[in-house]
């Protein structure tokens, strides 16, 4: 008989136990941003009314860029930790996933939050997958900044290249080429990344219009993940197409153009985008016309002030967004 | 055996185990190449026809790879991992100064290891091989991202020059080395499957490992044996990747492994072991390749590409299932031996 009691308060204290938990849970749910902020009361503190916290402690900035590889994300850490040494009051921090991918970067992010981030300065994979975990953050009090690739969600500030202007500029380049070589018409192609990162798109579309009324046949966009040696085989075909010019919209499809373009004898006139130890060898010896370099690391250090100013509540920001800019480098100028 | 011997060239070439698929495949890659033809002229330029071989001998080597661990009935799922280590292994290397040989020759080395960490984790370990080689397959990556401190590497420089010819930029008789690099790997793996006595045991594996273990089979030096051609072949296709791009990149040959598969597949080999032949990989990887090439120059959007690959695939091994089950195994021979004791190990 004992053992019976027993065992009936046990299952009773297990259920209690079970009931406990998922209201727990149902709590966390309906507001995720105080299950994850909880054990920090200083620091929700200091969300709600922003800058009382900050004055003792240093304010933790998290940058998250879409991966760690290319070296544009490399140079955007740099000016990022530059500006962080000229404040001094900020714990930064630079995490990505380890390869382009829309739902590693929401883990980021969720990441960052839970490690009790007061600002993410974030270079967006693609303009809506991330949303609904950006706004999470923002009821969390995170500040959000972006740098390179916006989201669709209003932040405290964007710092981006133009990236329609860019591709135009690039388009131009291109044309004063061909016209300087006698080319008035023929097939140009364009190597994407794919259809969903913003950046590369808008490059496309700005290069597309800067075209328009000219005689030159804009073929269909090739994509190839950025991945350099799928980018040199689709520029192989474009050349094998007979096309007068190749444009590539980031580092690597810019790496495959210029590859490419190089066996191919300089058939074809390349122009790309992005800077690296590579595309600048490319361009010295011609096998590249010019390269958009962007300005990374302005991005990165003009991010973590914009941060810090809204988080000591000096500057809210508005949402605007402001060009970073592109600089040409030929070989020239280099 | 002798019986087959007796007859026509084209009547044995027929009874070669697998040859059917193989056949019915090769019809849709001419049908193929014919609409894409029509579709854009100068797919069939003697330029174009140049690139498109090198596109494929990639994918082939991988292909192999993959197909001789398919026949033995497991799986090798670090391949494109593998790919990456040995791209970035090399560049690394080679963009801080290491004679290009010698980095060749270290990551070779580096990337052996990992077939025979596969191999003894399948064989010895007795480990499902989707597992084994989904743990290689992070490991490998992880080296790949480490060995350049996760960034990729800078240009490999002037030094490389030669490498980058050995690899892809070079021809030898008016072809790129890359296709004669796929072609020899082809012919050696296409001897040692179907005129040695590993070729037979690895048949022997695939088709019923207990009978080949009672038969004297080393089941384990077997298995590792194909783990090593796998990552052989991985490994070179890496440095045709760093020799193509002049750069190491950390997510090269990010999915190969699935490419090598639909490859063998496509062109008739079996994922449950013990059935297929390298005839057959070539045309899986032409049918990957020229898609690839011809949806290009047709000027189709790359999401339609994509489908129509995924298609390809099944309905090649849905094709096989029902040219099987309708049919006793041998679909162009009359007639099958009735003890059967001969026939499922041996490919011809």
């Amino acid at each position: 008989m004992k053992k019976v009691i027993w065992k009936k308060s046990l299952a009773l204290l297990t259920i209690g136990a079970m009931l406990l938990f998922a209201a727990a849970c149902s709590s966390d749910l309906k507001n995720p941003a105080s299950g994850n902020k909880a054990p920090k009361p200083s620091e929700s503190a200091g969300a709600g009314k922003t800058g009382s916290a900050g004055d003792s402690e240093k304010y933790r900035i998290y940058l998250i860029s879409m991966d760690q590889m290319d070296q544009h994300w490399v140079n955007m850490d740099k000016g990022a930790k530059k500006a962080v040494e000229a404040l001094g009051n900020v714990d930064y921090k630079w995490t990505a996933p380890d390869v382009k991918d829309d739902a590693k970067q929401i883990e980021c992010i969720n990441n960052a939050v839970a490690d009790g981030a007061d600002a993410i300065l974030l270079a967006a994979n693609g303009p809506d997958a991330a949303v609904s975990s950006l706004k999470e953050a923002e009821s969390a009090g995170v500040k959000i900044v972006y740098v390179d690739s916006p989201a669709n969600l209003p932040a405290v500030k964007t710092f981006c290249t133009d990236n329609k202007a860019a591709g135009a500029t690039a388009a131009k380049q291109l044309l004063a080429a061909l016209k300087d070589k006698g080319v008035t018409s023929g097939k140009i192609g364009i190597i994407g990344v794919n259809a969903a990162t913003q950046s590369t798109v808008d490059r496309e579309s700005g290069f597309r219009s800067a075209f328009e009324g000219s005689d030159f046949e804009l073929l269909e966009t090739q994509y190839s993940d950025g991945d350099a040696a799928k980018s040199k085989d689709v520029a192989t075909n474009y050349i094998a197409q007979g096309c007068v010019g190749i444009f590539g919209t980031n580092e690597g499809s810019t790496v495959g153009t210029g590859n490419a373009i190089k066996e191919a004898g300089g058939e074809a006139i390349g122009v790309g985008f992005d800077k690296s130890d590579t595309i600048l060898g490319l361009i010295r010896d011609g096998s590249l016309l010019c390269v958009m370099a962007q300005n990374p690391d302005k991005m990165g250090s003009e991010g973590i002030k914009a941060a810090v100013a809204a988080l000591d509540g000096s500057d809210k920001g508005d949402g605007s967004t402001v060009d970073t800019g592109v600089t040409v480098l030929k070989k020239d100028n280099i | 055996m002798e019986r087959t011997q007796k007859r026509n060239p084209l009547h044995r070439i027929l009874a070669i185990r697998g040859m059917g698929q193989v056949i019915t495949v090769t019809i849709g890659l001419v049908v193929l190449c014919v609409v894409f033809g029509i579709l854009n002229p100068s797919f069939f330029s003697g330029r174009n026809v140049g690139n498109l071989l090198r596109q494929v001998a990639p994918i082939l080597i991988i292909g192999i790879g993959q197909s001789f661990v398919l026949i033995t009935g497991n799986i090798d799922l670090s391949i494109g991992s593998v790919v990456g280590m040995s791209c970035m292994l090399s560049a690394t290397m080679m963009a801080n100064g290491v004679n290009p040989w010698v980095a060749t020759f270290i990551t070779l080395t580096c990337c052996l290891v990992i077939g025979i960490v596969n191999g003894e984790l399948v064989a010895r370990c007795k480990l499902p091989p989707f597992i084994a080689t989904l743990g290689t397959m992070t490991i490998a990556r992880g080296i790949a991202q480490i060995a350049n401190n996760n960034y990729n590497t800078d240009s490999i420089g002037e030094a490389a020059e030669g490498f980058r010819n050995f690899f892809y930029y070079g021809r030898f008789l008016g072809l790129y080395n890359t296709i004669w690099i796929a072609a020899v790997l082809w012919l050696v793996g296409n001897f040692l499957l179907s005129r040695t006595r590993t070729g037979r045991h690895i048949y022997a594996i695939g088709s019923n490992p207990e009978a080949a273990r009672l038969s004297g089979v080393n089941i384990n030096s077997t298995t590792i044996k194909v783990y090593l051609v796998s990552a052989f072949c991985s490994c070179v296709v890496g440095m045709i990747i760093c020799a193509t791009s002049g750069m190491g990149t950390m997510d090269a040959g990010n999915g190969y492994e699935m490419f090598a598969v639909a490859a063998s597949v496509i062109g008739g080999v079996s994922t449950l072991g013990g059935q297929g032949i390298l005839p057959g990989t070539v045309i899986g990887a032409f049918i990957w390749g020229v898609l690839q090439n011809g949806l290009q120059f047709a000027g189709a959007p790359v999401a339609i590409r994509n489908i129509i690959i995924g298609i390809i695939v099944v309905v090649s091994v849905l094709l096989d299932v029902v040219l099987r089950g309708s049919r006793p195994r041998h679909f162009f021979r009359k007639s099958r031996p009735a003890s059967g004791a001969e026939g499922k190990s041996t490919p011809a």
